[in-house]
């Protein structure tokens, strides 16, 4: 069963974050009250004319150089022809012939290899409508008809599951990272079509394409289950029939859904309510200038400055940590530990957002440089995060009352020396190697001195002291 | 071939959604293929050397605003659909699978 390979090659679908539908003025949001965002483009009544979305346009261009493709300057588009209810004008406006981007890459990491995913093209299009079935009726919503989508097709380069997750988890940050599309796979912003087939031999197997994953984990469990029934198949001595399938995610398993048009059917031909639009080379050369910094060059930026590699991904995750740190010019180590520490847990607990509270950037710059030159310990820190993130107070004072207010490395030995002379028995246990000893007298420090002494200088001091015993 | 086969007829009626009946079937073998054959002349005509015409309209697409919106109150829209339940259109189930 090993000698197989398996070959697999993915559609996305994003919806793009633009304030109107791509070809009709009507507003791009959907699943509150159905029906409320609409008008007569959307429902195609007579007279009406559809008209491009400069943002749409501007958005799928970004996507494309985002994703390394050559782009086609001459906008153009096509209808797809279809009879059913979720597209009132009987077609999907898209981009057959000639797709925004082509020939373009990502990069992906599997077990610290790397690999070069193909794209074979990127093109515009326009959502479907939402439809929800009952017994003997369909309810349409048309809010969704009309919005704004990339398709991003790749070229068959993948392997395995592995490698078609980390191919999803590059596209889902490039383009969050870029503000194309909010990538909500649970939302239906995002979804996924992936082909499998396979083959012991290097001619290309039939391949079947299974239809609207919902998560990216779900995408892995289901290659897996079409590779294996595509073997026990062949192996059973039947055919492979190209066929489009959907992903069973209790029974783990695809599953043969109706035939519906493909290739020919479509009739595809040059929407004629849609003239050519040329993109001036001005127009994408602002694209690419006001491009936000990609989560690659991020990644070697924070790598370079130090940053272990766990945290590195925990920031890249993390777009709000990931944005702020953006030019901040002080030790980005400190920093992102103070933002993927207290100052995360200050979020969470207050759930803000960091824009919401009042620790600005020079603010943190200040605080961060406080730290790296030892002019304040992380205890101090720890006392006036929450002052900080919430009032306009003046760092340089704060920091100062802090100072008066906290513990001198004077009173903090008097203190030391006092517990230890009334604690004679975990003297006795500290001579005999039992660590308990100093967990002990640690928290007899902090329990006497409120917590305000800094464990580090505390600790050093109680081994200073035991050792002279 | 005078006619179009019997499948290929049903096969566009499947596309265009319309129920045929056997004595429609055997008219539109023959009216759809003297249709092709019409539409067939536009083979003769010479295209290699000239690019596609999208469009006969001599300017080009002007882009609309994104921010400039406009929606139409749904009982408007109902007054040309067949059927709604509340606030969604209702239409024959479509079944997928």
């Amino acid at each position: 069963m090993n000698d197989y390979k398996t070959t697999i090659g993915i559609e996305v679908h994003c919806e793009l974050k633009t304030n109107s539908k791509m070809f009709s003025d009507s507003i791009n949001n959907y699943g509150g009250v159905a029906n409320v965002n609409i008008n007569e483009v959307d429902f195609a009544l007579p007279g009406t004319l559809p008209c491009m979305n400069e943002y749409g346009i501007e958005l799928g261009l970004k996507a494309a150089l985002a994703l390394n493709c050559e782009i086609n300057k001459k906008v153009v588009f096509d209808r797809k022809n279809y009879f059913y209810p979720d597209l009132p004008k009987g077609y999907q406006i898209t981009q057959a012939r000639n797709p925004i981007g082509v020939n373009g890459y990502v990069e992906i990491e599997v077990d610290g290899v790397k690999k070069k995913i193909g794209i074979h093209d990127i093109h515009i299009e326009e959502d479907t409508c939402k439809s929800t079935h009952a017994e003997t009726k369909s309810y349409l919503d048309f809010n969704r008809n009309g919005v704004p989508l990339i398709e991003i097709v790749s070229e068959p380069d993948m392997s395995n599951e592995k490698e078609a997750m980390a191919y999803l988890e590059k596209l889902r940050e490039l383009l969050l990272y870029t503000n194309v599309s909010d990538c909500k796979m649970e939302e239906g912003s995002m979804r996924c079509d992936v082909n499998v087939s396979v083959s012991k031999t290097d001619k290309l197997g039939t391949r079947t394409e299974t239809k609207n994953i919902g998560s990216i984990s779900s995408v892995g469990r289901a290659i897996l289950a079409e590779a294996k029934r595509q073997i026990e198949e062949l192996e059973a001595g039947r055919e492979i029939l190209e066929e489009t399938r959907r992903f069973d995610e209790k029974k783990d398993c695809t599953i043969l859904m109706r035939v519906k048009e493909t290739g020919n059917d479509y009739r595809y031909f040059p929407e004629p309510n849609l003239p050519p639009y040329t993109l001036e080379d001005s127009f994408i050369n602002r694209v690419k200038e006001n491009m936000e910094v990609l989560p690659d060059v991020r990644r070697k930026t924070y790598l370079d400055a130090g940053i272990h590699p766990v945290n590195v991904e925990k920031i890249i995750a993390n777009k709000e940590i990931s944005d702020y740190l953006l030019g901040l010019n002080c030790n980005l180590v400190i920093a992102s530990n103070l933002l993927l520490g207290e100052i995360s847990a200050y979020l969470n607990k207050t759930e803000k957002k960091l824009e919401e509270t009042k620790l600005s950037k020079e603010k943190f710059t200040v605080l961060v440089n406080k730290l790296d030159s030892k002019e304040i310990n992380n205890q101090i820190f720890k006392e006036i995060v929450d002052t900080l993130m919430e009032t306009e107070e003046d760092i340089n004072k704060l920091v100062e009352n802090q100072k008066a207010n906290a513990l001198s490395e004077t009173d903090l030995t008097n203190i030391v020396e006092k517990l230890i002379l009334e604690n004679p028995e975990s003297v006795e246990d500290y001579k005999q190697g039992k660590d308990r000893a100093i967990k002990y007298l640690m928290g007899q420090i902090m329990k006497e001195t409120r917590g305000k002494a800094d464990p580090a200088l505390a600790n050093q001091l109680l081994l200073q002291k035991l050792s002279e015993q | 071939m005078d006619k179009l086969t019997k499948e290929e007829v049903l096969h566009v009626a499947h596309l265009a959604r319309i129920k045929v009946t056997d004595d429609e079937i055997e008219k539109y073998q023959v009216d759809l293929k003297k249709l092709l054959d019409d539409v067939d002349k536009i083979k003769d005509i010479e295209v290699e050397s000239s690019e596609l015409l999208v469009t006969p309209v001599e300017h080009e697409s002007i882009l609309r605003n994104d921010q400039d919106t406009r929606s139409v109150d749904f009982n408007e829209i109902k007054k040309n659909v067949p059927a709604t339940t509340g606030n969604f259109v209702e239409v024959p189930v479509m079944v997928n699978e």
